[in-house]
């Protein structure tokens, strides 16, 4: 869960009255660009992407222009950009028109988590606009913060002296700067970034004016939702699929997934952490999505996981597995209970779909749970394998692709075939 | 503000070596002790640590929680805890996420003696957990977790948090030389086991969580383990995120502490670099530079060896990383020749494929085809045990108002039986509605005719069992007191309990000799089997009945193997000149298996709902059976409980009908006899109807009891407003009605219906003036939730409407019902259009069906109305059977009582 830019960020901003550049959005019209730049001279465009874009930002995709027609210009060439970061791809939905905020310096600031800390700190540099990590150390500044106090002046002046900042911009940050605190403490923050800040002259005055923004929330601090943002900013990060079960997160059982190749053909049910990270690495491109279903969930919330799994899957996969170490806590009974009715189920809904079963699994009621699925995929016809805890959890998965391939090679047609 | 520190660290950590972590001295007190993971988990770790939970923490509560090692005292608050002197060092918090922090600020504040805190709970914000260190770091507490299972110290004994290696620890927590740390606590155990193949067991096993604050992180486990003179060797499962290796490392390097001992490692994750989002640990998401490759990296300069590979093993005296978890035994075993050192123990098993249960039917090619193994001890013997159970299982639980067959949903007052609405229901017939109700699912069209003659059977009686019922009308008892008077007889009567007997032993039977439908011939043992159990030399007693059901059995063309079965029995005895005991009972027993061993076995239902199965339809029978309204004059009835059995293949249906109208019914009356049935088949378990038959099987009472209980239950104000629609419209209508299904009648319907209108807004008119504001409403119109639209309809009347209107059903009576509340609105008596609501469907259907008898005088208003009472009885008898199985299978015993601190004395 993430957001940047200033479309939003200005929300954020607003809420501890850090000042930020004037902005437009998409909607804009021809006049009101032009009333814009007659007061700013310059307009920075940039893309809107609901939801982050990495690590990097927007870098190559924003546009400074001085009159209107460039402005439209850049509004239709970035209206739908594209942007990539990991294996992932965004596109634009939208543009910022922003005032250019001339300034003799950028200043970078943020707030995050640090584990070589344990602590939150503040990064802070004079030489801002740019990415952070590629600064040599003098120029920046890390310091961490007492949560029960927040962020400190001297801290923040010794920062900027230690880094080298122009006297006179040091008060204006001094000042407003350690408002932020306030936005990341209480709104759920997990990091913000407010690259640059640029120092505007008005009047007498410097004012640090916030010229983009990118924040990334905690999805398990409720604190967010004060802020009243629009729950669809953040859609793009997550698929259907995704959205589905998230809608089942509660403290009690994980539910959570992470789609991963919708064209894989294994619909893999990992319960742990751990075997969510080793089951996804040996599974590769073959596994649809990623997820960890343990913490012991209760029947509903699995049986609800399973049924939305198999609508979304069932009908183009070869291979259903549940994998995951010997559970601590885990009913296996209850889960494979809450996985195999639903199978039965879907199938009584929407007709018999060929599939292999696969299982490695150890915990409570083990076979208890086994005997449950045993019995079902008996009545559906259906082929399995269950292996026990005592089986190496990567040799079950290899087995599994290997059950994939042949059943995507040969398995399934020999087992319409024999028309059961 | 200060922080407190500890040397050689910048920050305060309370543990010097692993075996100071926990220890059997150590003191524990859970918070959260009574949630629903505590309350199992918590008596395991306090038996397995000879009993060292001295506490534990309900808000808001007192108690105690029950434990092989004795109760454990349940105190309200944790200053509770300390006021009774209760000395602890260790908290474990099991709270919901948002109200850790708060548990972690209430122990730092009022516990001086506090060690260390075990946080279970996962989810927990970042934010509270960062909170939660600098209180802790301040109180000089040290923390495990979040989202963590806590740790063990294995020599001791001891293990204090989660569910650290399930309920049975001693099997995964062996004794050895080996300290684990692991991201995931699932991976704690499972490395554990893995371990124990090569012979190596455990000194300390740490499941440290894997938010972004770990708590108990490596360099403190690492500096911990090397002041451990038990521990030779450490085993490591590390996840993508956060520097806490990094920085573990370095400090070695940089001699910050010293650290000889060997690591073996495997870093998972490669993966996670891709995505922007953490999935499964909240905290296994990497920035750039602490990705899963990097963390590999980390360790491989530390061991100055690259991964390890089991073809060729080379490790080094500081250890080793291996790419899966499968490879820890031999890496470490390589480890353990390096230093020199011998293993914990011999070694047992390995991890190669172990299949235990496998389908036996679909081949599959030999590379992928893997033998079946004898499961370890004990789950061969599980497996051996559990294969002869069948059906479904559910957790008991109390169920008072609550049930698993039914339920109103609240925004369209729609009830459901079993997840499908009366609406659906209403289309089907009785019987396939009673099997409904017991099965889940519809039945097999090929099941039909056998349904049928088992539910028809039992209206076969001595008509003299009757002369009870007469006495019963004779003073006034209503029909479900009539009715239930001669239920209350049927107790678990032989036929009952032999038919119940002669099912669980053939379910045990076929499990026993495991045939399905692969079997193609019965083996010779179950043969032997059959004769020694249920066949006799001696003559039985054989009926018409009997005969005719041994002839459905042995015609019965349905291919299931229950039927082959059955089938084979009887030929076995035939063979051997041999009779089958309590021949009867077990056909009956046998067709119950062959028509619902399906759902069984798909466990829709339990194995107790298909021994009860004949009860059930014994039961539902009767109560039809015993409703005749005037029996003295019912030829159908009479031919119904006659010894002949021509008659036995009707739909139940229909002889449900004639039962209660004493003539046949013409298809369209069927229709809407069944739509009468359906639609009253349920109202959810908050019902009278339903709580009467829920609390008589909360008090373990017999089913045909639990029957009675519904029967008591139901009144007449159960038809209440039906009853005066009923009267309404006999108000409205006079004999000049012919027809009531006839569409060409010659009533201008609009015109009574203004007529009707304009007298009410009088009628109301009046009544207000004179101040009386209960005046009397037009029954059957409005409905609490669907109202407040210009024109407001009930769905489910509008349903049953649709379905008449594609049936070609016609019914003066409703019609006149919705001219009616359009000229209520005309008439400004009502400020819009009120809806029809679905009782006054209800009353429409009787009246039409009773239109010609009333008028004829062949039936009384009293008739009617006890007609309706009856019809009421039939549906609803269907739908607590399901409540009845329901129960049965969920709930304990007396749990529909009401705690004392719920009642009220009024004065």
């Amino acid at each position: 869960m993430q957001i940047s830019g200033l479309k939003y960020g200005a929300q954020l901003l607003d809420l501890v009255e850090f000042p930020y550049a004037p902005f437009l959005t998409a909607d804009a019209n021809k006049e009101q660009i032009q009333n814009m730049l007659a007061q700013h001279k310059k307009l920075v465009i940039k893309p809107f992407f609901a939801g982050g874009v990495g690590k990097k930002g927007k870098a190559g995709l924003v546009r400074i222009v001085d009159n209107v027609e460039d402005a439209l210009q850049a509004k239709k060439e970035l209206y739908f950009a594209t942007h990539h970061y990991g294996n992932k791809t965004v596109t634009a939905n939208g543009v910022t028109f922003e005032a250019f905020v001339p300034s003799e310096i950028e200043v970078y600031f943020s707030i995050a988590t640090s584990t070589t800390h344990r602590k939150p700190i503040f990064t802070l540099s004079p030489f801002g606009g740019m990415d952070i990590e590629t600064l040599p150390p003098d120029k920046k500044q890390v310091i961490w913060i007492d949560p029960f106090i927040g962020l400190k002046s001297f801290d923040i002046t010794n920062a900027l002296m230690d880094t080298g900042c122009p006297e006179k911009f040091i008060s204006p940050l001094v000042q407003h700067l350690p408002k932020l605190w306030g936005l990341y403490d209480n709104y759920g923050l997990t990091t913000l970034e407010i690259n640059p800040v640029r120092m505007m002259q008005a009047d007498n005055r410097i004012i640090p004016v916030a010229c983009d923004l990118k924040a990334a929330f905690d999805q398990d601090n409720p604190a967010w939702k004060r802020m009243g943002l629009p729950s669809t900013i953040f859609q793009s990060d997550i698929t259907p699929f995704e959205a589905q079960i998230n809608q089942l997160r509660t403290y009690q059982g994980q539910s959570d997934v992470l789609e991963l190749n919708p064209a894989g053909s294994i619909m893999p049910f990992m319960f742990g952490g751990g075997a969510n990270s080793a089951a996804t690495e040996t599974l590769g491109s073959s596994a649809i999505f990623s997820s960890d279903f343990g913490g012991n969930p209760p029947y509903e919330k699995m049986y609800d996981i399973a049924r939305i799994v198999f609508k979304h899957w069932l009908k183009n996969a070869s291979v259903l597995l549940i994998i995951g170490g010997k559970a601590n806590n885990t009913d296996i009974y209850i889960t494979f209970k809450g996985i195999f009715d639903a199978l039965r189920d879907h199938m009584a809904a929407y007709g018999r779909t060929p599939i292999y079963t696969v299982v490695g699994r150890g915990g409570p009621n083990l076979v208890k749970g086994m005997f449950y699925g045993k019995d079902i995929l008996d009545t559906l016809k259906l082929p399995y394998k269950m292996f026990g805890y005592d089986t190496s959890m990567i040799q079950v998965l290899e087995y599994a692709k290997r059950i994939d391939q042949w059943w995507a090679d040969k398995g399934r047609k020999e087992y319409e075939k024999k028309k059961v | 503000m200060r922080q407190q520190k500890t040397k050689p660290f910048p920050y305060y950590v309370g543990v010097h070596s692993l075996e100071e972590l926990v220890t059997r001295d150590s003191r524990v007190c859970v918070i959260n002790i009574l949630g629903s993971e505590s309350r199992k988990v918590t008596p395991v770790s306090h038996e397995y640590s000879n009993g060292n939970i001295v506490a534990g923490v309900q808000y808001g509560r007192k108690g105690v929680l029950e434990s092989k090692r004795g109760d454990i005292p349940v105190f309200s608050s944790i200053r509770d805890v300390m006021e009774n002197d209760i000395f602890f060092d260790i908290g474990v918090v099991y709270l919901p996420p948002l109200a850790v922090s708060q548990a972690v600020a209430e122990l730092a504040t009022y516990n001086e003696n506090l060690k260390r805190i075990v946080i279970v709970t996962e989810k927990v914000p970042s934010r509270d957990s960062r909170n939660i260190r600098f209180v802790c770091q301040e109180a000089g507490v040290d923390v495990i977790g979040c989202n963590c299972l806590g740790v063990a110290n294995v020599w001791d004994h001891v293990r204090v948090g989660g569910a650290l290696a399930g309920d049975h620890p001693e099997e995964a927590l062996r004794k050895g030389s080996i300290a684990i740390h692991s991201n995931s606590g699932n991976f704690t155990t499972t490395i554990a086991e893995y371990l124990r193949t090569a012979g190596f067991g455990l000194t300390t096993a740490v499941s440290s969580g894997k938010d972004i604050y770990i708590h108990f992180a490596l360099p403190e486990f690492l500096y911990a383990a090397q002041n451990d003179p038990r521990t030779k060797a450490v085993a490591l499962y590390v996840e993508p995120g956060g520097y806490y290796e990094k920085q573990a490392l370095d400090w070695i390097k940089e001699r910050r502490f010293g650290f000889n001992k060997p690591i073996v490692v495997c870093v998972t994750g490669r993966w996670k670099k891709n995505i922007q989002r953490a999935c499964g640990h909240a905290g296994a998401l990497a920035g750039s530079g602490d990705d899963a490759e990097s963390k590999e990296a980390w360790f491989d300069d530390y061991f100055g060896v690259p991964a390890f590979d089991p073809r060729n093993p080379v490790v080094s005296k500081r250890g080793v990383r291996v790419a899966s978890i499968q490879h820890f035994p031999e890496a470490m075993r390589a480890i353990f020749d390096v230093i020199d050192e011998e293993p914990d123990f011999p070694s047992s098993g390995d991890l190669s494929l172990k299949l235990w249960i496998s389908d036996n039917w679909f081949k599959l090619p030999a590379e992928l085809d893997v033998p079946l193994v004898t499961a370890m001890p004990p789950y061969d013997q599980q497996i051996r045990e559990i294969n002869k159970q069948v059906g479904a299982n559910y957790l008991r639980q109390n169920m008072s108002d609550k049930s698993g067959a039914s339920r109103m949903d609240p925004r369209t007052q729609v009830s459901e039986l079993h997840g499908k609405s009366i609406l659906d229901l209403s289309n089907y017939t009785m019987e396939e509605n009673i099997y409904f109700s017991l099965a889940k699912v519809m039945p097999d069209p090929a099941d039909l005719p056998t349904i049928n003659i088992l539910l028809n059977l039992f209206f076969k009686m001595d008509e003299r069992r009757m002369d009870l019922v007469d006495v019963a009308r004779s003073n006034d008892c209503t029909p479900n007191a009539y009715i239930g008077s001669q239920i209350a007889l049927i107790g678990d009567k032989p036929l009952l309990r032999k038919a119940r007997a002669a099912t669980a032993f053939l379910i045990d039977m076929i499990r026993e000799f495991e045939i399905d439908d692969l079997t193609k011939e019965f083996p010779a043992e179950l043969d032997a089997y059959v004769v020694t159990e249920i066949l006799t030399k001696d003559p039985v007693r054989k009926t018409p009945i009997s005969e005719l059901l041994l002839k459905e059995i042995k015609k019965c063309p349905k291919k299931s193997f229950p039927i082959r079965v059955l089938q084979h029995i009887i030929k076995l005895a035939e063979s051997n000149g041999l009779e089958i005991r309590d021949n009867y009972e077990f056909y009956l027993g046998g067709l119950a298996i062959s028509m619902f061993w399906k759902p069984m076995l798909e466990k829709r239902i339990s194995r107790q709902v298909v021994e009860d199965a004949v009860t059930y339809f014994y039961i539902i029978a009767r109560i039809v059976a015993y409703s005749v309204i005037d029996r003295k004059n019912n030829a159908f009835w009479r031919e119904l409980i006659d010894a002949k059995v021509s008659n036995l293949r009707n739909s139940f249906t229909e002889n449900a009908f004639t039962v209660l109208f004493n003539r046949k019914p013409t298809e369209t009356e069927l229709y809407e006899f069944k739509a009468l049935i359906g639609l009253t088949l349920t109202n959810g378990p908050g019902t009278l109807s339903a709580k009467g038959a829920k609390e008589s099987v909360s008090a373990r009472n017999h089913i045909a009891t639990a029957f009675l209980g519904f029967l008591t239950n139901t009144g007449l104000a159960h038809g209440g407003n039906g009853f005066e629609a009923v009267g309404f419209l006999l108000e409205q209508f006079d004999k000049s009605l012919q027809d009531p299904g006839d569409p060409n009648h010659t009533l201008n319907l609009t015109k009574m219906a203004n007529q009707a209108a304009r007298q009410y807004r009088d009628y109301k008119k009046m009544e207000k003036e004179t101040g009386e504001l209960n005046y009397k409403r037009i029954p059957c119109i409005n409905h609490p939730v669907f109202k407040g639209n210009d024109i407001n309809i009930d769905p489910r009347e509008e349903y049953i409407r649709g379905e008449f209107k594609n049936r070609n059903i016609y019914n003066v009576f409703l019609d006149y019902y919705h001219k009616l509340v359009e000229e209520l609105f005309n008439e400004g008596v009502t400020k819009n259009v009120f809806c029809v609501n679905i009782d006054a469907v209800l009353a429409v259907i009787i009246l039409k069906l009773v239109w010609k008898d009333l008028h004829e005088g062949k039936m009384t208003p009293e008739m009617v109305q006890a007609l309706s009472f009856t019809q009421f009885l039939y549906g609803r008898a269907v739908g607590v059977a399901a409540e009845i199985a329901d129960h049965r299978d969920r709930g304990t015993d007396m749990d529909c009582r009401t705690p004392q601190d719920k009642v009220q004395f009024v004065l």
